[in-house]
């Protein structure tokens, strides 16, 4: 089974139609959204009504629960008064954006989804969140240690964790030693399609593929592909530019940081 | 923000609470948990840990980053603050007070007299 899961479209239009393309093309199995589908550019109820659309399970991000809300605090670690700033222009601008059916929307998302497979008399459990299970929006940088990762992934009974929050993609095996068996949890940072800070403007999801011999005790019984994509970078900017928002977001979306 | 006069404090944003000649409670300070962000879980030591000045002695994990805790004095673990298990957040709500983190047997007092006053502290960190 190949399933796409897409995250941190933060109201980037050019950026979510390019990946529809891209996974279109890759004809997955399922489709899930791991939220953050607003802020930090014009198209908040454009980019809600694509993914209605196309009836994919989403789950919340911390700005689609600030905007759903009304509330003028989305949860971001901004870190200096001028990131601070900018960032209050930014939930203020998207609340005026956003139409009362998106907002219901964006305020009724499911916080988590769980797949559970039952492949060869073995339970694998795929956890999508947004930050992490126990907070929206945690950071869960690839830098984090390994023990930290583990005791949140068996908390919340995760094989396969999923989740996006940081815009930096990374897969990492973690092995655990579980009565003379090694069992295998993955954690996997899908990215961002609108708003990449890896160093890359392109847009990135994952494509995850579960084979019919996956199974906990193999380390290598899932494919996990970073799919990057080209989208029209500048009118995504320049849109940025054109409006309220200030001019630093555009640069950022040029550069991927 | 905070810096009350009668707690010592060490450039690694730990504080000292001197109870008697002897026992003094440690936590990290309101700068510190400002940076860190709401606090989700603590890894605390057990009752009995000795630790070196300047040692590890746990960990703290919020949403933004984790960071490592180190001791801002030479002590022995007498009592670990239960409260922080079923409720990390008090060390963003209260870091100072109810947020303690341990209670430790100094084994070298005059240890605390080399740490920062608070002026010292605020001007590190402003």
């Amino acid at each position: 089974m190949r399933i796409a899961l897409l995250s941190d479209i933060h109201a980037n239009l050019p950026a979510l139609e390019a990946c529809f393309k891209s996974i279109d093309e890759q004809k997955p199995d399922a489709v899930y959204c791991l939220g953050d589908l607003v802020g930090y550019n014009i198209w908040p109820n454009e980019v809600i009504n694509e993914i209605r659309k196309r009836g994919i399970p989403t789950i919340a991000g911390n700005y689609d629960q600030g905007i759903g809300l009304m509330s003028d605090e989305c949860g971001c670690a901004y870190k200096t008064d001028t990131e601070k700033d900018m960032g209050k222009i930014s939930i203020s601008y998207t609340n005026s954006l956003v139409k009362p059916d998106e907002r219901r929307y964006l305020r009724t998302l499911p916080a988590h989804i769980r797949v559970e497979f039952q492949l060869n008399n073995d339970k694998l459990n795929l956890l999508l969140v947004h930050g992490s299970p126990r907070k929206i929006n945690e950071y869960l940088f690839e830098d984090r240690d390994e023990k930290s990762l583990l005791r949140i992934m068996e908390q919340a009974d995760a094989d396969i964790m999923c989740f996006g929050h940081t815009h930096k993609p990374y897969h990492r095996i973690l092995p655990a030693e579980v009565i003379d068996n090694t069992h295998y949890r993955h954690a996997i940072n899908i990215g961002s399609v609108g708003k990449p800070k890896d160093g890359n403007p392109q847009g990135c999801y994952v494509m995850l593929t579960i084979n019919a011999d996956t199974s906990i005790s193999n380390k290598d019984a899932i494919q996990v592909e970073f799919i990057r994509f080209e989208y029209d970078v500048e009118k995504a900017a320049k849109a940025v530019e054109d409006s309220p928002l200030p001019n630093e977001y555009a640069d950022m979306l040029r550069k991927g940081y | 923000m905070e810096f009350p006069k009668d707690y010592k404090y060490s450039k690694e944003h730990a504080w000292l609470k001197v109870l008697d000649n002897e026992m003094a409670l440690v936590g990290i300070t309101e700068f510190a948990q400002s940076e860190l962000g709401e606090v989700v879980y603590m890894d605390l030591p057990a009752v009995g840990k000795q630790f070196d000045k300047d040692e590890g002695f746990g960990s703290v994990e919020a949403v933004k980053t984790t960071s490592d805790l180190f001791m801002p004095v030479s002590g022995q673990v007498v009592e670990v603050n239960a409260s922080l298990k079923d409720n990390a957040p008090l060390i963003n709500s209260a870091s100072f007070t109810e947020g303690w983190m341990i209670k430790i047997k100094m084994l070298n007092p005059s240890e605390a007299e080399a740490l920062l006053d608070a002026s010292a502290y605020e001007g590190l960190v402003s």
